[in-house]
């Protein structure tokens, strides 16, 4: 054969090649495959549960937001009830002492109209008391009038 | 300071003295012309070896056989040894293994995207095999010929028939990938591109070739000897082995992508093109 072409060493070759990919699949080529796709599952794995942890993690933030606008909304309306009741409360409170009030200036008047009736029905009587008595000291003495007259005088610094 | 000057002074002693007695001793005279040197550097029919006694083989095969034992060997030991402690956060000789695994399996899954386990582990093999035998030469390891003389064992793809195994095998692979895809469609397809096999075997034993010659010319001359063969040597065969490996992992990526590629999806691209 022309330029030294043997075919019982090309098939030799062709032999040795075989062997040498076979050999290299087999100890170096898909082992080391494996471990690099072991690896690359083992990150996957990783960040893919890093996700997970982080739409938990959003969820969680979402609900405690929602939860934190309800609570707001609580406070407001809580708030919104204090005042109310504190305002009725102190209307109540406003009225209460409104009618003490009220009750204390009608005792007062009631006690002041009881008084005055009271001092008035003293003077009445007596002004009677001293009109008997001038009239009996009057039908006594001699100048009646005279003893009236005194009388009379004497009345006046009484009342005053 | 002072023991630097030392060193230096001692290092440059031994340098000069190994160099006075390799010229002082001379050689024992040249066994073969230029001519034949070259010869039987592209065809390598003079100096053979016997293969276990069999038969007598090309220094080529049995460098790919012992490319192959070193190769298997290395594998034995990190798979027994450095592959079972591997870990998450991977340290040095574990970055260069995946690195090496990662390369060629993402140019199988790049050149051939939807047909590429196989063609993944066999680039990773001829690639691997390649670079390795293309360093080999560097070792000048030699070998006793039939005729009782020594000989440096060649790079294997210097051989043409380890060109040939390489390319025509290549070829098949590619072939296999077309039939698995496309069954009879596949086969056409592959054997569109008959030229490929040859066109490999010959990109492969002219480039590994060309870089021997060079390397086999400036050694027969022992007034070349001198830092020259550091580039032509070292560095020529370095880059050469990057490239041929590169060259012939891509074009069969390529081509097993090409032949494996489904038939709908071609007609698909077909119509989904007109409309841009």
């Amino acid at each position: 054969m022309p330029l030294n072409i043997d075919w019982q060493q090309i098939l030799l070759h062709w032999m040795n090649l075989a062997i040498l990919t076979g050999g290299l699949y087999f100890l170096l080529y898909k082992p080391v495959k494996q471990f690099m796709a072991k690896r690359e599952e083992h990150y996957r794995q990783l960040d893919q549960q890093s996700a997970q942890r982080l739409e938990q993690a959003e969820q969680v933030r979402m609900q405690y937001e929602a939860r934190l606008a309800g609570v707001e909304e609580e406070i407001h309306q809580a708030r919104t009830k204090a005042q109310q009741a504190a305002q009725r409360s102190a209307e109540e409170e406003l009225a209460q002492a409104q009618e003490q009030a009220r009750q204390i200036v009608a005792k007062a008047r009631a006690e002041a109209e009881h008084s005055k009736e009271r001092v008035l029905k003293e003077s009445q009587r007596e002004l009677r008391k001293l009109a008997a008595e001038a009239t009996r000291r009057l039908a006594l003495q001699a100048d009646p009038f005279d003893q009236f007259l005194d009388l009379a005088e004497r009345g006046d610094g009484h009342e005053e | 300071m002072k023991q630097s000057k030392k060193g230096m002074i001692l290092w440059l002693l031994v340098v000069l003295t190994l160099l006075a007695g390799a010229l002082w001793v001379g050689s024992a005279g040249r066994a073969e012309s230029v001519q034949e040197a070259m010869r039987d550097a592209v065809l390598h029919d003079l100096n053979r070896i016997s293969l276990f006694g069999l038969k007598e083989v090309n220094p080529g095969l049995i460098s790919a056989f012992l490319v192959t034992a070193v190769l298997l060997l290395a594998a034995v030991l990190l798979r027994v040894l450095v592959i079972p402690r591997f870990r998450y956060v991977p340290g040095r000789l574990q970055l260069v293994l995946e690195e090496a695994v990662g390369l060629f399996d993402q140019m199988a899954k790049t050149s051939s995207p939807h047909r590429n386990g196989f063609v993944g582990a066999y680039i990773f093999a001829a690639g691997t095999f390649i670079f390795v035998s293309t360093l080999f030469e560097l070792l000048g390891l030699q070998g006793i010929t039939v005729h009782g003389g020594p000989v440096t064992l060649p790079a294997p793809l210097s051989d043409v028939n380890a060109a040939i195994a390489l390319g025509t095998l290549s070829y098949l692979v590619i072939l296999s990938g077309g039939i698995a895809a496309n069954g009879v469609k596949g086969v056409g397809k592959t054997l569109k591109e008959f030229s490929l096999p040859i066109s490999m075997s010959f990109r492969l034993f002219g480039a590994l070739l060309s870089g021997l010659l060079v390397t086999e010319l400036v050694y027969y001359y022992v007034s070349l000897s001198f830092v020259l063969p550091v580039v032509v040597g070292v560095l020529f065969t370095l880059l050469h082995a990057l490239i041929q490996t590169y060259v012939l992992t891509m074009l069969v990526s390529m081509y097993y992508g090409e032949v494996s590629e489904p038939a709908e999806g071609k007609k698909r691209a077909k119509k989904a093109s007109p409309q841009k």
